[in-house]
């Protein structure tokens, strides 16, 4: 039942999660924070089996942040999603696969360019204008077909957004009780309220 | 005294030296010159290559500059069959870079996987030192481009013009004096030929005895390795005045 | 459903005189829902030979990489280029190396040798290589695209009646088949040059040209 969904601007990328935690027919929480920033312009967002998603969320934190402590520069968006694939494409053929679905969403400073990669549990990678995953996806990908384009404002991003969240209002069978948004472009990283 | 810590794995000497290490690089003093030159809008690396016998066949390919990833080349001096092992782990971590992350390994982090191997082979038992210094140059969009020099102790610096090998003593004086900090790389080519000319054993230069190779940005703005064709080298060489018979005997 | 089919995807290969054509669809889907019509199937080698990787997408990614990896070393080690069926060996033996866990992948290999002749080879997904002389086809839509190459290709085509025949099969098959489509790709291989075209296929009214 969980809904990501990743936007890309001219010069920006909107991030979009619900934030129910939900198991079985019981909602735990209704504040659920399913995003996690990687480094100062790459975030991640992450569906699937709860246990896993936040330890692999972590174990890719920790694995981008020692590159750089090791390093001194930071990983780019890209290099941090074929990075993350492999990892997933790795545990794909283990023992225990992690079962967790990713957005990627960066702001590269050394093109000047935002980014988006939609990655699944199987490991494959897209790079995308605009993608979602979940349930949400079925709802709301007709929409970002129709008013998205590769160079919209931040204002336009957030009126396709609050035209996605309707839609699920009025035709999702769930109750997504909030979403929390994020953008990341040359300055970073930072919530909105939408 | 000296036989009583030298003979074993390398550990210190009582004055606090590693013999071993410094013996490796006595070998290196003896290889054939290898020099690099950082220039504003790219990066030379010319070497000196040693002709040991007139019937020696001639390599059709390099020997003393060697591609290392398409970003990075690397001149070297010292024992030949220890670099063949250190270009080869060097191709195959830039390659397990791509691998991982899908973009080319900065300069710094090749320079430095190869350094920690070096290191490990002055520490560990069994095991003697690699007899090779080499001279790194190479791009990436984090600090363009950048020369690097390392040694067998596994001691690397970035570099704005260095030498490696054969006098290199009185080759980096020579650097040192006509090295200016906005060099082009035109300028740098004409230097590094100048330098080499007088601190090579032989009188005159010519493609036989040299290799030389540029990193840059091509005509498309690309960044583009440049390894140059014995023709190439006898026209630079002949563009300074310094190639065929008529130069100084 | 196969796991091979879960993303959809399908490529063709043909041999001409002096001359081959390897083309794929766009469509990156799971299952029903199509996620990206910019996936990237076919992977150029050398400047004379190109892969093909139908499949499970996640595969297909990890052996791109893959070979490039291997190709990139063998290059470096051998200082020239690979030749298509030392490729298509290499391909072959990294497959069979996981022969009891296999990769979900067919891949394809087209190219000219040194001497400008055409190759061609198709292979299953544990490596075990086909050596046609005409056409080789695998993925989603491989049924229809045999019948396709079957009925449209004769020996000997120059290179753009070699691309008209192939993208002719490629579109047909596409357009029968709700995992394949998207919009295609087809790479005519020449001795002088590689001609990359991209084909629009039966699909939507305004076509989203850059998902």
């Amino acid at each position: 039942m969980e809904f990501l969904l990743g936007i890309t601007g001219k010069d920006f990328v909107l991030t979009v999660s619900d934030t129910a935690a939900i198991r079985s027919i019981v909602v735990f929480k209704n504040n659920d924070d399913k995003s996690l920033d990687l480094n100062k312009h790459v975030v991640m967002l992450y569906s699937g089996n709860p246990g896993d998603t936040t330890h692999f969320a972590e174990y890719i934190q920790r694995n981008v942040k020692l590159y750089e402590i090791k390093n001194g520069i930071e990983l780019t968006p890209k290099a941090t999603a074929t990075f993350t694939r492999r990892e997933l494409a790795t545990s794909l053929r283990s023992r225990k696969p992690y079962n967790v679905n990713l957005l990627i969403a960066g702001y590269d400073v050394t093109t000047s360019l935002p980014h988006l990669y939609w990655i699944d549990y199987l490991g494959t990678n897209a790079t995308l204008p605009y993608a979602a995953h979940g349930y949400g996806a079925y709802y709301t990908l007709s929409i970002l077909d129709k008013y998205h384009r590769p160079d919209i404002s931040l204002d336009e991003a957030k009126a396709i957004v609050k035209k996605c969240i309707e839609e699920l209002k009025t035709r999702f069978l769930f109750n997504l009780s909030g979403f929390k948004v994020k953008v990341t472009d040359k300055d970073g990283i930072r919530e909105i309220e939408i | 005294m000296a036989r009583r810590y030298d003979a074993r794995t390398t550990i210190f000497s009582p004055e606090g030296r590693l013999y071993q290490v410094e013996y490796a690089m006595e070998a290196i003093s003896h290889a054939g010159t290898a020099l690099g030159i950082l220039a504003s809008d790219g990066i030379v690396i010319a070497a000196e290559k040693k002709v040991t016998s007139k019937l020696l066949e001639q390599t059709t390919t390099s020997e003393k500059i060697y591609l290392l990833n398409d970003n990075v080349i690397g001149g070297v001096a010292g024992i030949t069959a220890d670099a063949n092992i250190l270009i080869y782990y060097a191709r195959q971590v830039a390659q397990q870079y791509l691998y991982t992350y899908d973009e080319d390994i900065p300069v710094e982090q090749l320079v430095q996987k190869l350094c920690d191997l070096k290191q490990g082979y002055t520490q560990y038992g069994g095991l003697r030192p690699f007899g090779v210094s080499f001279i790194y140059a190479g791009y990436d969009s984090h600090h363009g481009f950048q020369l690097y020099r390392s040694d067998p102790s596994g001691n690397y610096g970035g570099w704005k013009a260095t030498c490696i090998g054969a006098n290199n003593a009185s080759a980096q004086s020579l650097l040192k004096q006509d090295y200016k900090d906005d060099i082009t790389l035109k300028e740098a080519k004409e230097l590094a030929v100048k330098v080499l000319s007088k601190t090579m054993d032989s009188t005159t230069l010519s493609s036989e005895k040299l290799e030389f190779a540029t990193v840059s940005r091509n005509d498309e703005n690309k960044i583009a390795y440049h390894l140059y064709k014995p023709s190439e080298i006898d026209a630079l060489l002949k563009e300074h005045n310094l190639g065929g018979q008529e130069t100084e005997q | 459903m196969s796991i091979t089919q879960y993303n959809g995807g399908t490529i063709l290969a043909m041999a001409g005189k002096n001359c081959v054509v390897i083309g794929s669809d766009k469509r990156l889907g799971v299952q029903n829902l199509t996620v990206s019509t910019e996936f990237q199937k076919i992977f150029p080698v050398t400047e004379k030979c190109y892969i093909g990787l139908p499949g499970l997408a996640s595969d297909v990614q990890t052996l791109s990489e893959l070979f490039r990896l291997k190709v990139n070393m063998y290059k470096l080690r051998e200082e020239r280029e690979i030749e298509p069926l030392t490729l298509a060996n290499m391909i072959s033996s990294t497959l069979y190396g996981r022969r009891f866990g296999p990769y979900f992948c067919e891949p394809i290999v087209a190219g000219l040798d040194k001497n400008n002749k055409p190759h061609i080879y198709g292979m299953d997904l544990i490596g075990c290589l086909n050596f046609p002389d005409d056409f080789t086809v695998a993925g989603c839509a491989e049924e229809a695209l045999f019948g396709m190459c079957e009925s449209l290709w004769e020996p000997d085509l120059e290179p753009d009646d070699l691309f008209e025949t192939a993208s002719q099969a490629l579109l047909s098959a596409a357009d029968r088949n709700s995992m394949v489509g998207w919009g295609a790709v087809i790479h005519t291989i020449t001795p002088d040059r590689v001609i990359t075209r991209t084909l629009k296929t039966r699909m939507v009214i305004y076509y989203i040209s850059y998902i």
